[in-house]
């Protein structure tokens, strides 16, 4: 506490750096603890569906070695077809944890694998604040790196995927990305070949985390570009762009996923281009020295325009003779944001692929979503290499931002770095003695009181800067300058406690594990019902049994239950999934084929109308008639399925088709004799408010197997075709008659009886004279 | 002039309707055979891809059998004294599904498309109990429409997609919609482009505002404005401009956190702006050196900063339910 004071005092260098050490790390801390709030409510469990696979598979890795997980051929997934994982993931996360546990245990550090996959990523969150205080400290000023690293080590936009058991890529692919810029603004700025190589392997670490790395892959080559088109061409540009493109082509080509992309697909071809682009410019530069003036003015304006047309009819060749693959849906929907909801719908259907409203960008970022322009003004005003680089940073990430809700997890570094110089400009004014220059340290000395939202710390705070004010006259006021500083230091208290705010209550739910409250006694239960069908499926199930559900559930079974799965998380197969669909859309006696064709045993599914859970296989059905609709036109129509005025109802008036589909029958089996409540009607869904219309059936070629404690997971048994009752037939024909026989038991032979016995005839020997 | 063509078109079409049916009445004595109608409509559809019909041809062809054709009918008010103004997009995309019928490899004497004007065929809408137009429907080789040959515009709209699924799903003939392509965005881009190219020529020698940062550093924040009030969101979705509510009253903001309105963006637009116009103001304000001046921008900004931001957050307070903060407003 005492610390600021001293400061002002003595200026030191030791104190500044004790300071920047001591922001940092309480940035790390406060990161780390606010990320717990999932891990202190329930246990330590890896959550939603995505980090179930990385885990499994970095369990495997543990357990079998890295080799072996390279070449890991997983049959328990899509059957059957199977999935080759080594080939189909970044592995960068896997290493990352299982290197983690192999230090720990060449230390002799007992810890289990599942606790490090938990705490990766809160881990990564103070790397992450730390490279973002590097790299606002390169574009801007140690105080405004300081203020960046305490907004992104606690900012809801990256909390939301970074939560202790939220153990997925972009936990530690953030990191890798800020690290990269940095190194690359490094070498941007002293043109040096180690730290472009350094940005190279770096980015080679973000290739092996995250699908992401198309953003550096074009935002790098889109910086060089626009330096090239301001006239700020130097050799340090050539040096660190050339090392860091070649190197970092390299090393991407290195992961087994990404092979051979780098040079085959439109995505990465503005990288080339500009490589192209760069080193004809260098070479006309060259020419520069050689010829003279007016000579070289025309041919550089010439050479310069030739240059940029042939390199970019090359790409569109290419791409029309299929050496280049074209853009890929995922990403050609970023421009034309009408495309995945007409031709992909499986991207669509997808919620974080849903375009971004202004609440969700003020619920994720509060304060900073305002100021960051303020950020982006001044590095334009005061605009120089790097700070282009900034702006492009920000100014594409806002877009993609916009386009995908997704996508805000790119955005917010960015405007952390950019609130963090807008708040630092302007406390440099208001924390400034007119008479000494003392300014980026006085806002690092605010800024532990922001970090840990101790509200009596920061009041006592709050007024040093006033006491110390009051001594001028000339300049602001120092009353008007304290209240200034007092209401910035109230909003960024405001973002302390939103942040905190928005983290419990919005992004720490493992959706594992369920809480409600009760409004009876106040009281908070746990709906454990995911986990206990799980367990069951392992330990009642045949080891090879294969359980189909809808895509979503496909790692969780896969990781908890340890069963095959038919599909899952990994989409990477449409017509599959379209199967499912259809099994899940059709008929009792349709899906019986489809199941009995692809080997099912179990059908699992969630149904959330006992206890009013929304995110139920019901709610989602559409989106699998639509899947379904889209491979197979002739047998699945969107619109049997609504009402004839085009609604979706469960209840009596609810489609034909869909009141007798397998995934309504199966949700609502024996739902029809329950009562919820005293008064309301039995079979009465709490999560669509209606009573079911179809209430008394029997399941023919199913069985119910299990279903969990509050009907969340239901599971039936797919009979096996002797076993089904098959349909009634008359007494008369039950018997097998059959006139030829005739039975021989008669009272004078007991003897028994072969049919069709080889009769031999005895005679003479056939002689061959 | 487009006009006068148009009517043209018309009169030529009637001229050959007129023709066709005196030679159709020649033959109503005794009705005609399955090949002559084929042949008929064949002729017919050379010329025109839509097939205009009054009652009486309705009858001969759509109703009555022997048929071994299909007929995607269209009923329709095209006249202006009918003021049915989606009668003519109707139109419109039944033109482009039926051009491209009839210019496509598919093309053959199963699927005709058909129009029924209710000037000219009031009969028609009667005997089928219609008394809305537009109306698509279906009539089959074999037997009597059943409902699902009536399309359900008012849930799949009557785009050329939507017709061509409803075809499809009827007759098993898949159309593939070919629009003729929109230049409109590509004229205006190119149009665009030069016209920046020209201004850039023009100025030539006074290229100094390209230099200038205030410029660009206003179009970039203008961008980020856009984006963050959530103007793609609207661009996507297409929300309303404002709301009523039940009680009569008008609502500007959404009620929930999972939509928007269009005005409220603008809104949020404006608060964000004032907000960053606030502390853009505190920040040059140390850069002054009258000490009036100071003061003065240094208390402007702050109150921009303080009242925007507290009405911004009351606005997102109203939309997130159960959210426990405040400054200065409620």
């Amino acid at each position: 506490m005492n610390r600021p004071t001293k400061l002002l005092n003595r200026k030191t260098a030791g104190y500044s750096s004790l300071i920047t050490f001591a922001v940092l790390l309480l940035a790390w801390l406060s990161g780390f603890s606010s990320r717990l709030f999932a891990v202190i409510r329930f246990e330590s469990i890896i959550h939603e569906f995505d980090p179930w696979f990385n885990y499994r598979a970095t369990a495997y890795m543990v357990q079998n070695g890295f080799y072996n997980f390279l070449n890991w051929f997983d049959e328990r997934a899509w059957y059957p077809l199977g999935r080759i994982v080594g080939g189909t993931v970044y592995p960068g996360l896997m290493i990352t944890s299982g290197g983690i546990h192999w230090i720990l245990h060449a230390l002799n550090i007992p810890v289990h694998i599942r606790d490090i996959c938990v705490f990766l990523a809160p881990v990564f969150s103070g790397l992450t604040s730390i490279s973002t205080y590097l790299l606002t400290k390169e574009l801007w000023s140690p105080g405004a790196g300081l203020f960046a690293a305490s907004f992104i080590a606690i900012v809801p936009g990256y909390i939301s995927r970074s939560v202790a058991g939220s153990y997925d890529n972009e936990g530690i692919a953030i990191f890798a990305l800020q690290f990269t810029y940095y190194l690359w603004v490094k070498s941007v700025k002293t043109g040096s070949v180690f730290w472009s190589a350094m940005a190279a392997v770096f980015y080679f670490y973000m290739v092996s985390a995250w699908g992401g790395y198309v953003f550096i892959i074009n935002l790098i080559p889109l910086h060089v570009f626009v330096l090239l088109c301001m006239g700020r061409y130097s050799p340090r540009l050539l040096t660190s762009y050339s090392t860091f493109y070649i190197l970092g082509l390299l090393f991407s080509m290195q992961i087994p996923f990404v092979g051979f992309q780098p040079i085959r697909t439109s995505e990465h071809m503005a990288a080339m281009g500009v490589f192209a682009l760069l080193m004809a410019v260098a070479f006309l530069k060259h020419l520069q020295t050689v010829l003279s003036k007016t000579e070289f003015k025309k041919l550089f304006i010439a050479g310069a325009l030739i240059a940029a047309g042939i390199v970019f009819l090359m790409v569109v060749l290419a791409t029309v003779l299929g050496v280049v693959a074209p853009w890929s849906g995922r990403f050609y929907s970023l421009w034309d944001t009408g495309y995945a909801k007409i031709h992909i719908p499986i991207i669509a259907s997808v919620s974080e692929h849903q375009p971004t409203t202004w609440f969700s960008f003020f619920f994720d970022l509060h304060i900073l979503v305002c100021a960051f322009p303020v950020g982006l003004w001044y590095c334009i005003k005061k605009i120089n290499d790097e700070r282009v680089f900034v702006v492009l940073y920000a100014i594409s990430a806002v877009y993609f931002a916009g386009v995908m809700v997704r996508l805000m997890l790119t955005l917010t570094p960015v405007v952390c770095m950019l609130a963090g110089i807008a708040f630092s400009c302007l406390l440099e004014v208001y924390l400034k003695e007119d008479n000494t220059v003392s300014i980026p340290k006085a806002d690092e000395t605010d800024e532990p009181a922001v970090e840990k939202k101790n509200l009596y710390d920061k009041a006592g705070k709050m007024k040093r800067p006033r006491h110390d004010n009051s001594h001028e006259a000339n300049g602001l006021g120092s009353n008007l300058k304290s209240v200034v500083i007092i209401a910035i230091l109230l909003m960024l208290m405001m973002f302390a406690v939103h942040c905190t705010w928005v983290t419990s209550n919005a992004y720490s739910s493992p959706s594992i594990v369920l809480a409600f409250h009760n409004s009876h006694d106040n009281s908070r239960n746990i709906l454990d019902d995911f986990r206990e069908a799980y367990y069951w499926l392992s330990q009642n199930t045949a080891d090879d049994a294969r359980v189909m559900s809808w895509w979503d559930y496909g790692y969780q079974i896969a990781g908890m239950a340890n069963r095959t799965t038919l599909v899952d998380n990994n989409t990477w197969n449409n017509s599959h999934i379209a199967l499912v669909g259809k099994a899940m859309s059709s008929t009792e006696e349709k899906s019986y084929e489809i199941m009995t064709s692809l080997d099912v045993d179990y059908v699992l599914v969630i149904f959330g109308g006992v206890i009013g859970y929304s995110g139920d296989d019901i709610n989602k059905f559409l989106w699998m008639v639509r899947i379904a609709e889209g491979e197979h036109p002739k047998d699945i129509r969107e619109s049997d399925y609504f009402t004839d005025r085009g609604e979706f109802r469960i209840d009596a008036e609810g489609a034909p088709a869909l009141l007798n589909c397998l995934m309504y029958k199966l949700s609502y089996y024996r739902f029809g004799e329950l009562k919820l409540d005293y008064r309301g009607p039995s079979g009465y869904d709490r999560t669509r408010n209606a009573v079911i219309g179809n209430k008394n059936f029997d399941l023919t070629y199913l069985e119910e197997a299990y279903t969990s404690e509050h009907w969340l997971v239901r599971i039936y048994r797919v009979k096996k075709p002797h076993e089904f009752n098959r349909p009634a037939l008359k007494k008369q024909e039950r018997t097998i008659s059959s006139p030829s026989f005739v039975s021989r038991k008669t009272i004078k032979r007991k003897k028994g009886y072969i049919k069709n016995r080889p009769v031999v005839v005895k005679g003479k020997r056939a002689n061959k004279k | 002039m487009r006009f006068a063509w148009k009517s043209l078109a018309i009169l030529a079409i009637f001229v050959v309707i007129c023709l066709v049916q005196t030679d159709a009445q020649a033959k109503q004595k005794g009705a005609m055979t399955l090949t002559e109608k084929v042949q008929n409509l064949m002729d017919m559809n050379f010329k025109k891809s839509v097939l205009r019909f009054n009652g009486q041809k309705f009858k001969d062809y759509v109703k009555q059998g022997p048929k071994n054709y299909s007929m995607i009918v269209m009923l329709t008010a095209l006249a202006p004294s009918r003021q049915c103004q989606i009668c003519r997009v109707a139109h419109d995309e039944f033109t482009i599904l039926a051009n491209s019928y009839r210019f496509s490899q598919i093309y053959s004497n199963k699927l005709f498309f058909v129009m029924v004007d209710f000037d000219e065929g009031s009969d028609v809408f009667q005997s089928l109990r219609l008394n809305t137009a537009p109306v698509f429907m279906h009539f089959p080789a074999k037997g009597k429409p059943k409902t699902a040959d009536t399309m359900d515009i008012h849930r799949t709209g009557f785009g050329a997609e939507a017709l061509a699924k409803f075809v499809y799903e009827r007759t098993d003939v898949q159309v593939r919609v070919f629009r003729p392509p929109n230049y409109a965005g590509t004229v205006a881009l190119i149009s665009l482009g030069a016209l920046v190219a020209g201004i850039l020529y023009i100025r030539r020698n006074n290229l100094e505002f390209l230099y200038n940062k205030d410029l660009w550093g206003v179009l970039a924040v203008l961008f980020c404005f856009l984006m963050i009030s959530g103007q793609m969101w609207n661009h996507i979705r297409g929300p309303p401009l404002i709301h009523k509510s039940q009680n009569g009253g008008v609502a500007y903001i959404h009620g929930s956190s999972q939509g928007q309105l269009v005005i409220e963006t603008y809104i949020v637009m404006f608060l964000n702006a004032m907000i960053v116009i606030g502390m853009i103001l505190l920040t040059e304000s140390g850069n002054q050196g009258d000490s009036k001046k100071r003061r003065l921008m240094a208390i402007a900004g702050i109150a921009f900063v303080a009242i925007f931001f507290s009405l911004l957050l009351s606005v997102f307070r109203s939309k997130a339910q159960g959210y426990p903060y405040s400054f200065l407003f409620k």
